[in-house]
């Protein structure tokens, strides 16, 4: 396939995902319209982001928002009667506004308070401000943010914390909240006629989606959730205790690189602000504009902005899933065709052509060259990062970790990262990876290099390798483990050797013919394949677990060419019949598997592949419950290329690279840059 | 055959407004004299609620008994008794009807009851400034109702579920108003509830932004009675002059003398409206109709009267009779209207003329034939304002004769009108005694109809009026369940607990298998075991509430049951955290600690998201709670992570090392745990270290919140070199980190002789290398280019090149013969003139 080829997307019908954040905005301007008159709004900082995909600011001061502040400690000094808050419900938030509330009415100056929580009401919340004496002070409304697309084809939650929640905290909050969230998409797009699921946390939300649906039967249900919808063809929900691995492996590809080394929050990026704002001079002078400060050291000192990585930038669309080695040749062929395209302009003869030419240069041209300006740019950024001795040293031990090379080596290896002082995200990452590869790392090794790690980071991270230890967690085990621990946790571990084989994680293909052709969706880990996308694979592409479809499609191609000719090179996808065929596998996999056929209230039907019209492409929601990776939706992105007739829609809690779970655990807060008057 | 609709039309303006009197009922000596009681009529055909009037006097030797408390009777519009209560508080000021038919009652110190028909009641109160100055009167609107207080203020409540009271805008009144009323909020363009004062000589009008003076001259008004519609007033001065004008005070309307009614005797006693175009002023035993232009209509009684406005018409209760006077409605008036020739008429006469197998019904069809649909319909409309079922059916069979000649026409109209009288004529018999007419029907509609019935009772009626009319059942169901369980209510200590307990489970079947039956599948069994639970049948209850599918709904129950394990782990069961923080809050304010944590102990594996959640929130909350519970469940590590997050937070040095000590303490006790106690052995040790170090450099060098590494690393960097070779040894830290953190200490500190002493000291463990890499990247490429050499040799050249001594380079690479390396790294070479060097080189090498 040529990088032309898989620029194009689908071009058959998808859902519309804008709909989700046309539904979010109305239910923001309704709740900020239930106030009456100019308000001030106090913004949870953790919400801005999310926020910032749904509204703009013109459209909140459109409603009567007059001034905008952080949620945080200190006075509030407010102008207008009315004060909206707008936050999650935490214990410290509202600590915060009933410290508002008496300090204005210590100095006698009164308002209304309205405090707006997402993604509903909290009993917590009310108690807390009864204790603090001012539940009688404030109104309580509930904001309902739900899933919020991302992209074109992912929506998310948006939750930071999901996954120390769920298996750190133990605080389930996330799945009640999941499951709300997919009834919500069942009420606009139809029930899913199938539900499929791994990981013990999958089976329970799967099972709240159903007793929700059982019990909401009443006069308001929507007749979308009376019948199975012909959009959808099953939920698959993807636990991420079921694929730890993945989020501890770095990213190659464009994106998951991106975030990876400067980090992705809400679809935006911080960069320097030279490389963002868009130069002086014309788009002609633009081409030939001086690079941008590419060392690290600089990036440091420069002012930063946020850009938005939109699915709208179409370069940006083109090359985000690529592996990063191919990125900076596409980005070479487009700057190229732009050349081109510019020249032969220039050799325009009649005022027609050149009026035309203007045209061009003003609307797509234009804004084909910032883009490629900007990635450009982003690429410069990134190539120094990739060079450095510890980048390349982590991801040599995690390929020697994936094949199970010379483990004990490897460990010695980490110890010495430990000792280099690299930055503990990393190093946990790969101690993790080490363990659940191995099944565990030798209890004297372990506890050295425990002691080694505590040593070099500080003692108090002591709790964070307690919480990896954990039953619940369980990536960061001692082999054989003690006598005492309990018998869940042998249970837990993962057979990855057999796994490598059956589910074909590695390929061992020639690097050469991997630089070329992505014929398996290892390209994101440049020759892995994460479990989680192949778990999918096993229920919506099961040819392409078992083998190479590109390959295989080249020996039919040669035999039979004509027959394939008019799909262009596209497999009709099968119907969704569960995980069959890989009912062995999946048992070997730790976790509940689920597969259930999905009814309206009161039908029973047998359990069964469900006859659909063929010519109709369906779509496939998968969820990751505890967050996803940006490699994954790429991978699945390529999935979804291999097939006619199927779409996915990648639903999550949030995106998570390895770091931002190390940091969750560690409780390591990374400063978001912030000043009292809030801007989305 | 009933008598023709005509014979009760009374006409008006010269014969061309008529009105009707209809008598709905007689009840002859159902009810005792209206004269000596206070009333309150409910709307909509509702029923009448009296009291004893103690200000009139009793005649002796009369039949009615005389009671020293109050007491409220209830009667149904055809005089039948329903509910009969006597009150117990202090004296009653007011009472009137909501819009569900329940009755508020309002005494003098502010305290409310709304009163449903059986005699349930919830109480409310005004509020703690109504109760001091109290209460002298209030009116009753059917979604709330505005009390005058002893400082006369006006209080408003909203609802009828104790919302605080509002106070309006202080009316600035010295004595109370000689009448008053109100305009309720949906009728008024403010949607907010409006007071009519009558003060002196004028009109106030008060709302909650503002009292205004109409300024009108010719009061004081005696009566002020705002019309179904809230647009007009009607205004009764004391000199008997009745004035209608618009609620705005914009427009006369009419005026009227009503001591020119010959026959009346007395003072008047009520001006009502009926409808929104006429007003009945009632005397003793006279009711009198005055029309729009003044014209009036006499109507006498035998006995006191009691007039109650209606949307569209008027209910006069005279002695023994309840009639309804209204307008006669225009497709009524077409029809029956003498001589009338509209096709409606016709029509009817067709048929007529049809069913005598007359040749004229063809010809009359024929002479309608372009208007016919219009005929049909006012046919239909006409049936709906009949009263007799006889002249219903008439005027129903005539719409459906004129059907007959159409080609097209929806029956739909039909159908409902012909299932819609059914229900209506089921209610207005007596026994029932609901005289709603069809317009009132219409606008209150049939579910509100079937909350009526249920309230009297009549599950059967209503459940068959609302399978009739193909409403679900559950309200009715619901209802009647909640009435079963009264009913069944076992007699105290009659039988024994063992047959308590068979009537539990027979009266719970016999609910459940009724919504099977009936298939009310979305009846709340929560709100049915809530009742159940209320009379004291918690078996009952509890019995109920497993058929209850909403964990939400059965939860709150379920505590209030004091079921604490039940509800917990049903909460924990919806997966709903919500849910289970509130069970956990409830729990933790009523339980003592010890049997709070003993109940999710207890609960093991099943109860854990519940124990997990409450460790979340404790962490945030209510830290000491946590420790108790992590103590009284020997949750050893648990306990030991606590006091190591404590000790992360706390600034005083020794206040941290002890809660670190605790934390070992805490760790030694599980056998498993010997490692962490280890650890945090060499913490408190650690952070005694950095107490001693920070007092030898006399607090200029913070140690604090260092690890290890970091330790030995400012050590270094404050030449405090002995220091930090005696932590290496004191805690075990391996050559390999050690050496690794004392060349970046030195980097740092450009102590580049010490470096190289230390290079030297002895064999490197690291090798050189990482000396060039670091001191390369620290942009110190001269010092690097010393330890090149030490590397490995076949290194050597790509390390030079890092350092940019191309020089060397050559050099290393002619000495090595590896002209393949030099070659590479020319490529690399920042300038043409090293490459030419280079390039010299390799061409003199072979």
């Amino acid at each position: 396939m040529s990088t032309e080829e898989q620029g194009v997307y689908e071009t058959e019908s998808t859902l519309d995902t804008s709909l989700l954040k046309e539904i979010s905005k109305k239910t923001l301007v309704d709740a900020l319209n239930s106030v009456n008159g100019s308000k001030t709004l106090v913004l949870d900082p953790s919400l801005a982001g999310p926020l910032g995909l749904v509204t703009e600011v013109a459209l909140l001061k459109h409603h009567g928002v007059d001034k905008m502040f952080w949620l945080e400690r200190g006075p509030l000094a407010s102008n207008t009667t009315n004060i909206v808050y707008l936050c999650r419900p935490m214990v410290n938030h509202v600590k915060i506004i009933a410290d508002h509330i008496k300090r204005h009415a210590k100095e006698s100056s009164k308002h209304n308070y309205t405090l707006l929580l997402v993604p509903r009401l909290s009993s917590l919340v009310s108690r807390l401000l009864e204790e603090e004496g001012v539940l009688g002070d404030i109104t309580i409304s509930a904001y309902n943010l739900q899933f919020l697309p991302i992209a074109e084809d992912v929506i998310s939650l948006e939750y930071e914390s999901a996954f120390k929640d769920i298996w750190v905290d133990g605080d389930e909050s996330v799945l009640f909240d999941s499951a709300q969230a997919l009834v919500t998409l069942q009420k606009l797009f139809g029930l899913f006629p199938r539900l499929l699921g791994k990981g013990d946390h999958a089976a329970r939300l799967i099972d709240l989606l159903r007793t929700y649906l059982s019990q909401s039967h009443d006069t308001s249900t929507p007749d979308t959730l009376l019948e199975p919808s012909s959009n959808f063809d099953s939920l698959i929900v993807i636990d991420r205790r079921v694929d730890m691995i993945t989020p501890l492996l770095t990213q190659l590809t464009y994106e998951g690189l991106m975030d990876e080394l400067l980090g992705i929050r809400n679809s935006h990026v911080e960069l320097p602000a030279s490389l963002v704002n868009p130069p002086s001079n014309a788009p002609a002078d633009a081409a030939t504009a001086p690079p941008i400060a590419t060392s690290s050291t600089s990036l440091r000192k420069e002012n930063r902005k946020k850009y938005h990585l939109s699915s709208a930038d179409s370069l940006f669309k083109e090359t985000r899933d690529l592996n990063f080695s191919n990125v900076g040749k596409h980005l070479n062929a487009v700057a190229r065709r732009l050349d081109d395209d510019y020249k032969t302009s220039l050799q325009s003869k009649t005022t027609a052509q050149l009026r035309d030419f203007v045209e061009r240069l003003r609307g797509r041209l234009y804004s084909e060259h910032q883009s490629l300006r900007i990635h450009t740019g982003i690429s410069e950024l990134l190539v120094p990062m990739t060079r450095t001795e510890r980048f390349n040293k982590s991801l040599e031990i995690q390929q020697n970790l994936l094949a199970s090379y010379r483990v004990s080596d490897q460990i010695s290896s980490i110890e010495e990262m430990i000792a280099k002082e690299t930055d503990i995200e990393t190093v946990v990452r790969l101690l993790c990876l080490a363990s659940i590869t191995s099944g565990g790392i030798k209890t004297k090794t372990l506890e050295n290099i425990k002691r080694e790690f505590l040593q070099a980071y500080g003692y108090n991270f002591l709790p964070l390798l307690l919480s990896l230890a954990a039953p619940s967690l369980a990536t960061l085990l001692p082999n054989p483990l003690p006598p005492s621990t309990p018998s869940n946790v042998q249970e837990s571990k993962l057979p990855f050797a057999s796994l490598r084989k059956s589910l074909r994680l590695l390929i061992d293909d020639n690097p050469e013919a991997m630089d070329e052709v992505e014929n398996d969706i290892s390209f994101v880990y440049s020759g892995y394949a994460p479990i989680s996308v192949r778990l999918v694979q096993c229920v919506a592409q099961k040819g392409g677990v078992l083998s190479n479809p590109a390959e295989k499609e080249k020996v039919t191609t040669a035999s039979d060419g004509s027959k394939n000719a008019q799909a262009g090179g596209k497999v009709q996808a099968h119907p969704i019949v569960g995980w069959k065929g890989f009912e062995d596998i999946l048992a070997t996999i730790p976790g509940k598997t689920v597969d259930e056929v999905q009814n309206p209230v009161g039908v029973v039907a047998p359990l069964g592949g469900i006859a659909r019209p063929k010519d109709k492409a369906t779509t496939t929601v998968v969820f990751f419950l505890g967050g996803c990776t940006y490699t994954e939706i790429a991978a699945l992105r390529w999935v979804a290329r291999q097939n006619r007739g199927r779409n996915f829609l990648i639903a999550t809690t949030g995106m998570i690279t390895g770091s931002s779970i190390v940091d969750g655990l560690a409780g390591i807060q990374k400063a978001t840059a912030g000043t009292k008057d809030a801007g989305i | 055959m009933s008598e023709h609709p005509t014979t009760s039309w009374q006409a008006m303006q010269n014969g061309t407004v008529f009105y009707r009197r209809q008598q709905l009922y007689s009840m002859m000596g159902k009810m005792p004299d209206l004269g000596d009681y206070i009333i309150a009529g409910c709307r909509y055909g509702g029923p009448l609620a009296m009291m004893r009037d103690n200000t009139k006097l009793i005649a002796v030797g009369r039949a009615t008994p005389a009671h020293a408390k109050s007491q409220i009777q209830v009667y149904s519009s055809a005089g039948e008794g329903l509910l009969l209560f006597s009150w117990e508080n202090s004296r009653i000021v007011r009472f009137g009807w909501t819009l569900n038919e329940q009755l508020v009652v309002l005494n003098e110190d502010g305290v409310y009851r709304v009163y449903d028909l059986q005699g349930d009641y919830q109480q409310y109160s005004l509020g703690g400034e109504a109760s001091e100055a109290g209460v002298i009167d209030a009116r009753v609107y059917e979604n709330g109702m505005v009390a005058l207080t002893g400082s006369l203020i006006l209080l408003e409540v909203k609802g009828w579920d104790g919302a605080r009271p509002l106070t309006l805008v202080n009316p600035n009144l010295t004595d109370p108003p000689l009448s008053w009323a109100i305009i309720p909020p949906d009728l008024n363009i403010s949607r907010h509830v409006e007071v009519l004062l009558s003060v002196e000589n004028t009109i106030h009008t008060v709302d909650n932004l503002e009292n205004v003076d109409q300024r009108l001259s010719q009061g004081p008004f005696t009566h002020v009675s705002p019309s179904p519609n809230g647009k007009s007033l009607a205004l009764l001065n004391a000199a008997g002059a009745l004035l209608v004008i618009s609620s705005d005070f914009q427009r006369r309307m009419a005026e009227f003398d009503t001591l020119d009614v010959p026959s009346a005797q007395g003072n008047v006693k009520q001006v009502e409206w009926c409808g929104n175009d006429a007003i009945v002023v009632t005397w003793d035993s006279l009711a009198v109709l005055v029309g729009p232009f003044a014209d009036t209509l006499q109507y006498t009684y035998v006995g006191n009267t009691f007039a109650i406005t209606e949307t569209d018409g008027v209910r006069i209760f005279g002695a023994d009779v309840c009639d309804l006077v209204q307008k006669v409605p225009t497709s009524t008036l077409s029809i029956f209207k003498p001589g009338s020739t509209s096709p409606a008429a016709i029509l009817f006469d067709a048929w007529e003329s049809f069913s005598q197998r007359s040749p004229k019904a063809d010809e009359s069809i024929r002479s309608i034939r372009p208007e016919l649909a219009t005929a049909v319909d006012g046919c239909i409309d006409a049936a709906g304002q009949e009263w007799e079922p006889y002249w219903q059916r008439r005027l129903l069979s005539a719409a459906k004769f004129g059907q007959g000649f159409l080609d097209f026409y929806n029956p739909t109209d039909f159908i409902n009108m012909g299932q819609t009288l059914k229900v209506l004529n089921a209610v207005r018999f007596y026994e029932i005694g609901i005289p709603l007419t069809y317009a009132q029907y219409s606008y209150t509609s049939p579910t509100h109809l079937i909350s009526r019935l249920t309230s009297r009772n009549m599950h059967l009626l209503a459940l068959r009026i609302s399978t009739f009319l193909s409403l679900k059942p559950d309200v009715v169901l619901k209802h009647w369940a909640s009435a079963k369980i009264m009913r069944t209510r076992p007699t105290a200590g009659g039988t024994g607990k063992d047959s308590d307990l068979d009537s539990d489970d027979e009266v719970c079947r016999l609910i459940v298998d009724k919504f099977k039956q009936l298939g009310g599948v979305e009846v709340s069994y929560a709100e049915i075991a809530k009742r159940a639970w209320e009379v004291g049948r918690t078996g009952l209850a509890t019995k109920l509430l497993d058929h209850e599918k909403r964990a939400s709904d059965q939860v709150p129950l379920l505590l209030s049951m004091k079921e604490d394990r039940i509800a917990l782990q049903k909460a924990v069961d919806s997966g709903d955290t919500d849910l289970v923080y509130q069970v956990l809050l409830h729990l933790h304010k009523h339980l003592t600690l010890g049997s709070f944590f003993r109940l999710i102990e207890d609960g093991g594996e099943q109860l854990a998201p519940a124990s997990r959640l409450l460790q979340v929130y404790a962490r945030e909350q209510d830290r000491d709670m946590l420790r108790d519970f992590y103590y009284s469940d020997d949750r050893r590590v648990e306990s030991a992570v606590l006091a190591l997050e404590e000790a992360s937070r706390m600034q005083d040095p020794s206040a941290r090392i002890s809660a670190v000590k605790s934390a070992q303490k805490f760790f030694s006790e599980d056998k498993d745990r010997s490692f962490e106690a280890k650890i945090m052995d060499e913490f408190s040790r650690l952070l005694t270290l950095q107490q001693q170090l920070e007092a030898e450099a006399d607090g200029k060098v913070a140690f604090f919140n260092q690890s290890v590494t970091g330790t030995i690393r400012t050590c270094i960097v404050n030449g405090m070199l002995k220091r930090a070779d005696k932590i290496k040894s004191d805690f075990k830290v391996p050559d390999k980190r050690f050496w690794y953190t004392k060349l970046y200490a030195l980097t740092e500190v450009r102590d580049f002789e010490g470096l190289d002493a230390f290079s030297k000291s002895k064999r490197s463990p690291i090798g050189y290398e990482p000396f060039v890499r670091h001191l390369v990247e620290k942009g110190h490429s001269k010092e690097a280019v010393a330890y090149v050499a030490r590397c490995d040799p076949p290194k050597r050249a790509d390390l030079y090149a890092e350092c940019d001594e191309w020089r060397m380079v050559g050099k290393e690479c002619k000495d090595r013969g590896d002209k393949a390396k030099l070659e590479e790294l020319r490529k690399k070479c920042p300038n043409s003139l090293i490459a030419r060097e280079l390039e010299q080189l390799a061409t003199s090498m072979k």
